[in-house]
């Protein structure tokens, strides 16, 4: 699928040469990888990747517990990167956090990570660098069981077994999937079919739910955030693994490398075993499927029952847009139904009894945990039945397809066990800390305790302490929570083999808890694996007392301040309607808190007049609905005869105006902003305004009026992410028809 | 020479003709579908056709298709992979099992197959077994006199889990039936107290269960009859692990129990709505 093209060769050849070097000595592993920009191919168009020895997903790299693990980086990129090694226990030094752990591997240098093996499992290594686990830089870590383990499971440790890493690919460079994130741009959601609109709506007979659901200020909500073009195992969305035969058993190793998605694995020549979760080994399981969490590794054992037959292997992504297979096996393919499209709408009506009128939400007395209430089972319709469609559609329904199977068994945490009593030292003092997870949709703002990693501090702990967390979901998406450095056990229910786990994905209204002993000392990272949750700031750091110097980072209170406004970066948007009676534009800078935005509407002679407002301003609260500002106004329009009047019985002066003002933004119920504003000439002005109500899956409607007499009311029909063509009516300018383009 | 000149011309023209009128860089390939009838036919066509792509012909008689197919757009590999997920064996793809379960009957070309792995049937066995098993012991041990009803009433939540208001109407006319024939006498005696306490309420409770077939009106008194059901399994100690289980949307947001002998929840009072909404609160064991 991916075509690297020619000026790599060099590096292809280098990598043949270095890659299968390993020196033996002192039982050091060692591998050498080169990052270089690249170029693939996965959808039709040709665009930039980074490939580490040539190739995406980077090589998996195998060791043995109690070999030393020696990776030298060698940087052929333009810009700085790092390595992290993801469930692994090491000093923290190695650990490849850019500002946290280590300097960043500026281009063109060459960076060795060195450090011991003393555990063994399915792991996975990735970039900790920008969004460049987005595009390539991803991969397999095995650390295997030594022959001689107490701990080795005959018919298990002894399985053929294969490495597979799970990833997406979107052609939209990551940095501007962020920004139109931030920006609440639902490209996605049309891509996806997931806008919810209320024709949608009506026609599925959902009108009240969807009011219901604005009245309650909650934008669409969708079970992930990003629309992808390719789904991908090892690097490909159809590949083989053409070397078992019947009656094989396998032993997958499955990392989920995705920037974003969670995938569900069905298997279709029987149930699946889970052996071992997050790199540890849990008492064997059968389930019909199950959901691996964005950065969770998952070890599956499988069987092939028939001659003569492939079985499918499918990973679906939750929002069950696409999906990828391989094929276990030679001769003719048996495939998996596919999961069928989600439900939104129950979806939405299950969020809105959910959701209080403030923007809390209103768990109703059930103590939710470890994924054992999917509250999104709502939505499956293998479980709970197709919905009616009212419709003669193109394809014909069947009357078998109402067909259900509830008794489908989906692995939970519940069901995880260790093999080996995982109690915590008994002796230790005991520290407790609660998190709160907390977000809101509309400006994509995620964070811990409403405090995003730039407005804290390192949270210090003592080696040798218990810590224990307890974490509530309060947010209306799941979250993949991964600490660095450590494993944690999750008291899911199973007493002293409580599981082992560095990735704990909580639901929504989910109360989960977690303890490991403090054992490493240095800096780790705590964080929501959602790439882009983490870079909107959804971080903490756990920072040992008196630990001793970092040689990689001289300069730690520098650095973590850097590593702060990484998540915390400025963004850009810039839209303008070149339309027949003027032009209509903005232009917004922003980060969690604070809002620079200018707005303009320039007429095309004086009688339409030209007129700008900027506003600086910040967001208050948890769901950000309130936002005071300082504004400027200028305004010139020529009239004829006498000046109007405001509501108020004030003059307006629209002929010439250039005034400072005071004033506040709320989001009313429906979405519908209010503003208020008194300028510093003593003219008052009040306005409400809504734009982007979805009245289709691609129609927007928008009105504005306030109390200077003047309104607007218009729609916009969105052709592709960056184009639209629109029509509106405005008091001032009259009726314009034009194309809107947006950044 | 003008005549052969003219008919070359006019032959040219009508293959562009031909041509326009098909697909662009078109492929066309014969494959083997199994299949049966009319309704085959217009699944398979349906599901191979994509318009400006491909172009599926299957004849039900010689089991082929003729497909078309634009080969810069898409393959042959597509097109057979989408028509055995509508449930259709090709010489590539193979059906998933329960797709092709959920055919109409005259396209089941297999004949009814057995569906792999933990399906209905097997399912089925299992709980018969189950029940054979637990009336065997009653029997020899004559300890576990309410067996059946515990068995009964787990027949009727089943029966409102999958939302089917007349086998839960019929359930409930067999648990009455069993209820009736508990020889109170042999209970031991704090059993016995307590069956005494809710013996009419069980009894109005399923009476008006099975005199209606109204899922609502059933679930109403689903309720109330779990509660006494709770208090006789409570102090009766079951010989398997019973999960007492309770959804706080139930009734209208006052919360509802239920009995279930699995610790899965299956919510009895919403079925497929809120199929997991609920926890267990006490597992009632020996």
């Amino acid at each position: 699928m991916s075509k690297i093209k020619g000026p790599l060769k060099f590096f292809f050849i280098l990598a043949g040469i270095l890659l299968p070097f390993k020196a033996m000595a002192q039982n050091v592993v060692r591998y050498n990888l080169t990052v270089t920009d690249t170029m693939v191919n996965y959808s039709g168009k040709a665009k930039r990747a980074i490939a580490v020895n040539g190739q995406i997903p980077m090589p998996t790299l195998t060791f043995t517990e109690g070999d030393i693990a020696e990776i030298v980086v060698h940087n052929k990129l333009k810009e700085s990167t790092s390595l992290h090694w993801h469930g692994v226990f090491l000093p923290n030094q190695e650990d490849g956090v850019p500002y946290l752990t280590q300097m960043p591997i500026a281009p063109g240098e060459t960076f060795t990570y060195r450090f011991p093996v003393i555990q063994n499992g399915t792991h996975w290594y990735h970039s900790h660098s920008g969004f460049q686990e987005q595009i390539g830089m991803y991969g397999s870590l095995l650390f295997l069981k030594k022959k001689d383990d107490p701990t080795f499971r005959k018919g298990i440790d002894d399985l053929p077994q294969v490495p597979l890493i799970l990833s997406e690919w979107t052609d939209i460079k990551p940095e501007n999937v962020h920004r139109m994130l931030h920006n609440a741009n639902d490209w996605f959601a049309i891509k996806k079919g997931a806008v919810q609109s209320y024709t949608e709506a009506i026609q599925a007979g959902h009108f009240k739910t969807k009011l219901k659901n604005e009245w309650k200020r909650m934008l669409a909500m969708d079970v992930s955030d990003v629309y992808y073009d390719k789904f991908l195992i090892n690097g490909k969305d159809e590949s083989w693994l053409p070397q078992f035969k019947a009656g094989d058993k396998v032993r997958l190793r499955l990392s989920n490398g995705g920037a974003s998605s969670y995938f569900w694995l069905t298997y279709a020549g029987g149930r699946i075993t889970v052996v071992a979760n997050d790199g540890n080994d849990v008492e064997p399981v059968e389930v019909d499927r199950l959901i691996i969490g964005v950065s969770e590794t998952y070890d599956i054992v499988v069987t092939l029952p028939e001659e003569d037959v492939a079985y499918e292997l499918l990973a679906t992504p939750e929002d069950r847009t696409k999906s990828a297979s391989i094929y276990l096996g030679q001769g003719r393919i048996q495939l998996n139904s596919r999961l069928p499209k989600l439900n939104y709408f129950e979806g939405m009506k299950m969020m809105n009894g959910m959701m209080n009128m403030d923007g809390s939400m209103d768990d109703m007395g059930m103590d939710m945990s470890y994924q054992k209430m999917d509250m999104n089972i709502v939505m499956y319709p293998e479980i709970t039945g197709n919905t009616p469609i009212k419709s003669g559609g193109l394809k014909e329904q069947n009357g078998h397809s109402t067909h259900l199977n509830r008794d489908i068994t989906t692995l939970n945490y519940g069901m995880l066990k260790a093999p080996q009593p995982t109690t915590l030292p008994k002796e230790a003092p005991v520290r407790e800390f609660r998190f709160e997870l907390t977000g809101n949709m509309n400006r994509y703002v995620w964070s811990l305790d409403n405090k995003i990693l730039s407005e804290t501090d390192k949270i210090l702990i003592n080696k040798g302490e218990n810590i224990r967390i307890v974490l509530y979901n309060g947010s209306m998406m799941r979250h993949p929570m991964h600490l660095h450095g450590h494993d944690f056990r999750l008291l899911n229910g199973q007493g002293e083999f409580a599981p082992l786990k560095n990735v704990l994905d909580i639901m929504p209204m989910e109360t989960d808890t977690l303890e490991f002993s403090a054992n490493m000392e240095g800096d780790w990272f705590f964080h929501c694996h959602i790439l882009y949750h983490m870079m909107a700031g959804m971080n903490r750091v756990f920072s040992y007392k008196n630990q001793t110097p970092n040689p990689y980072l001289p300069n730690k209170v520098w650095a973590y301040k850097k590593l702060q406004s990484e998540s915390n970066m400025f963004h850009f948007m810039a839209e303008n309607d070149f339309a027949s009676n003027g032009n209509d534009g903005k232009i917004m800078v922003q980060n969690t808190r604070w809002s620079l935005g200018a707005e303009w509407r320039l007429g095309y002679h004086d009688e339409h007049g030209y007129e700008t407002e900027v506003h600086i301003g910040r967001y208050i609260g948890k769901n950000q609905w309130f936002m005071p500002f300082i504004g400027f106004d200028w305004r010139y329009r020529k009239q004829h005869g006498g000046h109007e009047k405001n509501l108020f019985g004030q003059t307006s002066t629209k002929d010439h105006r250039a005034v400072l003002s005071l004033g506040a933004e709320y989001t009313l119920p429906m979405l519908i902003q209010l503003q208020g504003e008194v300028f510093i000439d003593g003219k008052i002005r009040f306005q409400l305004m809504r734009e982007d109500i979805p009245v289709s899956p691609r129609l927007r409607g928008a009105f504005m009026v306030n109390t200077d007499k003047e309104y607007m009311t218009g729609f916009k029909y969105i052709l592709t992410r960056n184009l639209s063509i629109s029509t509106h009516y405005d008091s001032d300018m009259g009726v314009g028809v034009g194309a809107t383009l947006n950044h | 020479m003008t005549l052969i000149k003219s008919t070359v011309i006019w032959l040219v023209a009508l293959a562009t003709m031909v041509c326009s009128a098909q697909l662009k860089n078109q492929k066309t390939l014969s494959a083997k579908i199994h299949g049966n009838c009319e309704k085959c036919e217009s699944t398979i066509e349906n599901a191979g056709d994509i318009k400006d792509q491909s172009d599926v012909d299957w004849n039900k008689e010689t089991k082929m298709a003729m497909i078309s197919f634009d080969s810069l757009k898409t393959s042959i590999d597509e097109i057979l992979k989408r028509i055995a997920l509508a449930g259709y064996n090709n010489d590539i793809f193979l059906a998933p099992t329960d797709t092709y379960s959920r055919l109409p009957g005259c396209c089941q070309y297999k004949g009814a197959v057995k569906a792999r792995g933990k399906s209905a049937g097997f399912n089925m066995d299992s709980e018969t077994l189950d029940h054979v098993y637990s009336n065997q012991k009653m029997v020899r041990q004559e300890t576990h006199l309410l067996s059946t009803v515990f068995d009964n009433y787990f027949v009727l939540k089943d029966a409102l889990v999958n939302s089917d208001g007349i086998t839960a109407s019929a359930s409930a006319k067999s648990l009455l039936r069993t209820i009736k024939d508990v020889q109170m006498e042999k209970l031991p005696t704090d059993v016995h107290m307590v069956w005494m306490k809710v013996l009419k309420p069980l009894e109005q409770d399923i009476g008006h269960i099975a005199a209606t077939e109204n899922i609502n009106r059933q679930r109403v008194h689903f309720a109330s009859l779990s509660r006494n059901i709770y208090e006789v399994l409570k102090i009766s100690k079951p010989e398997v692990p019973v999960y007492y289980q309770y959804c706080p949307m139930a009734s209208d947001g006052k919360g509802a129990n239920w009995l279930s002998k699995e610790e899965i929840v299956k919510n009895p009072y919403y079925g497929s709505v809120m199929l997991s909404c609920g926890q267990t609160v006490e597992t009632i064991k020996q």
